[in-house]
């Protein structure tokens, strides 16, 4: 039934496709335009697929960046590669696949925070106990790399998502914890308490350092501001239990510092 | 303009019915049902060692991934094979000549099969994102056991009667509230529908003129992956200078031109990593996939309408 096309027919259906596509065309091209400029304001788009990172990913895993299953190949390489490396104590790869899946999902906070703390305290903490490294220095020196390391994927995890409490107060742990700078975690711990949906406690944080890092001042200015904002119903409420930690710091504070009892909290 | 309404939704109300009872389609929905379901079973292969919290934001992303990703495979995969046979079938079985010998025009009779084709995706992706929906009830439960683990080991024995402690876990519980009942989930699946329904327009146009289904799954296969690139290809077209090349400079532009940009409709990826985005934003793009898919339905009807049969 079905036979070739006459000329004229055919030449007539090309002129009204290519009509409507010319009208089309710059419509499309504007419009995409448009959607990729507002996806770059959106920090979308932050993903190329380069030739170095098709490398690492192989040709099968970069079909599926390409169809459009990013975070699928973010975490399978995530669950199984990843916890491969981990469990065969490959560091160094393991270092790479995280940057490999925090390439593919910079948004995604779980990569950073958990990247993160696989190289500054189980890599670090591995490499400090290495047996196989019999120089102790060599050893600290391995275990400091690491910490090294599992900050730089926070310090990169917090540009990405400078709105993630969860990225700074880790951030905080890491320099109180693992590097014991203190003056550092309270300037990361303020930060997190100053972001919407973190916990209430990280308030209380950057006092705290202050006091680790022996600054009484600070620590004791940080204390009172803590107290200035609480509301009288809560004040009220922290005097009726029987040794509130922090109003025991701050009187003691004020002592130690010899506050003038007109500028204390608590002159009595 | 009603007579012509009716005839195109009688035609699409048959094509679903006909899709159905296709053994094929329905194999690859149970299967898009089953693994839909089972992305709560990938989300237990966790981190080793992470601490509760930790573990449920881990699973949490793990569950909406992979669901979402299952939604948008087994779509893409109905979506393809529904619409790549849907000509060559009628053609093969001569349906099409009675259907056209009766008072229906070719473009009610393209539409009607089109709109059977939505149907078909509309109901696949109802059912999993149902099934989706029940993982995440599923994954709720777990966050709220994981929560009440922790305070019920870490904390005093009486942690309950302390208003700080019973606030904070109100706020912990919330947030797990927040993660999974997030009305962004709405955004992403309507994304994935009209990536699935754009998917189909192009199957369609390039069925309008193809002889064969297995043509029309190849090329338009191929058109959802360079789709995916077309981002690129028009910053290269678009920026071309003395050093492009006349042929980079049209192959890009054939592509800048012609393939609709699919990777715009990764930002599903960033719903699902809890990033907001705003609705302005996502409607923009629905209405950028409405407008392109109209654009294809014509050019469609135009080849069809010509088409010798």
């Amino acid at each position: 039934m079905s036979s070739t096309l006459p000329l004229s027919r055919r030449l007539r259906r090309a002129a009204w496709v290519a009509l409507f596509l010319g009208l089309w065309a710059p419509f499309k091209i504007a419009w995409e335009q448009k959607i990729a400029h507002e996806q770059d304001f959106l920090r979308y788009q932050s993903v190329t697929i380069t030739r170095e990172l098709r490398d690492q990913l192989g040709q099968g895993l970069t079909i599926g960046v390409l169809g459009g299953m990013r975070s699928i190949v973010a975490d399978f390489i995530w669950v199984v590669n990843v916890t491969q490396a981990w469990e065969d104590e490959q560091w160094f790869k393991m270092d790479g696949l995280i940057n490999l899946c925090t390439s593919l999902q910079p948004r995604a906070v779980t990569f950073w925070d958990v990247g993160g703390w696989q190289l500054a305290w189980n890599t670090s903490v591995s490499a400090a106990h290495d047996l196989k490294q019999p120089d102790v220095l060599r050893r600290l020196r391995a275990s400091r790399f690491w910490i090294d390391k599992g900050l730089e994927i926070y310090q990169r995890g917090i540009e990405n998502n400078p709105q993630s409490w969860r990225l700074w107060a880790h951030t905080g742990l890491l320099y109180q914890q693992r590097l014991q700078d203190y003056r550092t975690a309270a300037y990361y711990y303020q930060k997190t308490s100053e972001l919407p949906d973190a916990p209430v406690f990280y308030e209380r944080f950057p006092a705290l350092m202050y006091g680790l890092a022996g600054d009484d001042q600070a620590a004791y200015a940080a204390w009172a501001a803590l107290w200035q904002r609480l509301t009288p119903e809560q004040r009220t409420q922290m005097e009726h239990i029987p040794t509130p930690p922090d109003l025991v710091k701050i009187r003691h504070l004020e002592q130690k510092l010899f506050i003038p009892k007109e500028k204390r909290i608590f002159p009595k | 303009m009603i007579p012509s309404l009716f005839r195109i939704f009688v035609i699409g109300r048959n094509t679903l019915i006909e899709a159905v009872r296709q053994k094929v389609l329905s194999v690859l929905l149970i299967f898009g049902l089953i693994l839909v379901g089972s992305s709560v079973y990938v989300s237990t292969i966790a981190t080793p060692g992470l601490d509760a919290a930790g573990l449920f934001d881990e699973q949490i992303k793990f569950v909406k991934d992979f669901g979402c990703g299952a939604i948008e495979l087994f779509g893409f995969a109905i979506a393809l094979l529904s619409t790549a046979q849907l000509i060559p079938q009628e053609l093969h079985n001569r349906t099409v000549y009675t259907i056209l010998a009766k008072p229906v025009r070719r473009a009610e009779f393209l539409l009607g099969k089109f709109f059977g084709v939505i149907l078909l995706l509309a109901l696949a992706v109802m059912l999993m994102t149902l099934a989706f929906a029940a993982s995440l009830y599923w994954q709720e439960t777990v966050g709220f056991n994981y929560v009440r683990d922790i305070y019920d080991q870490h904390m005093p024995a009486n942690w309950q009667n302390n208003p700080q402690m019973a606030a904070q876990y109100h706020h912990d519980i919330q947030d797990i509230v927040n993660k999974v009942q997030d009305p962004q989930l709405i955004k992403a699946i309507l994304l994935l529908f009209a990536k699935m329904v754009m998917t189909a327009g192009i199957a369609l146009l390039i069925s309008t003129f193809a002889t064969s289904s297995i043509f029309t799954i190849i090329t338009t296969f191929m058109i959802y992956l360079i789709g995916h690139m077309e981002g690129m290809a028009r910053e290269v077209w678009l920026a071309r200078g003395a050093e492009t090349s006349i042929w980079q400079s049209g192959l890009t532009g054939l592509i800048s031109l012609l393939i609709p940009d699919l990777n715009s409709f990764t930002i599903v990826d960033e719903i699902l990593a809890g990033n907001h985005v705003p609705w302005a934003h996502t409607l923009n793009l629905l209405g950028y996939a409405e407008v392109y898919l109209v654009v294809l339905l014509a050019v469609s009807i135009i080849i069809f309408d010509f088409r010798e049969i």
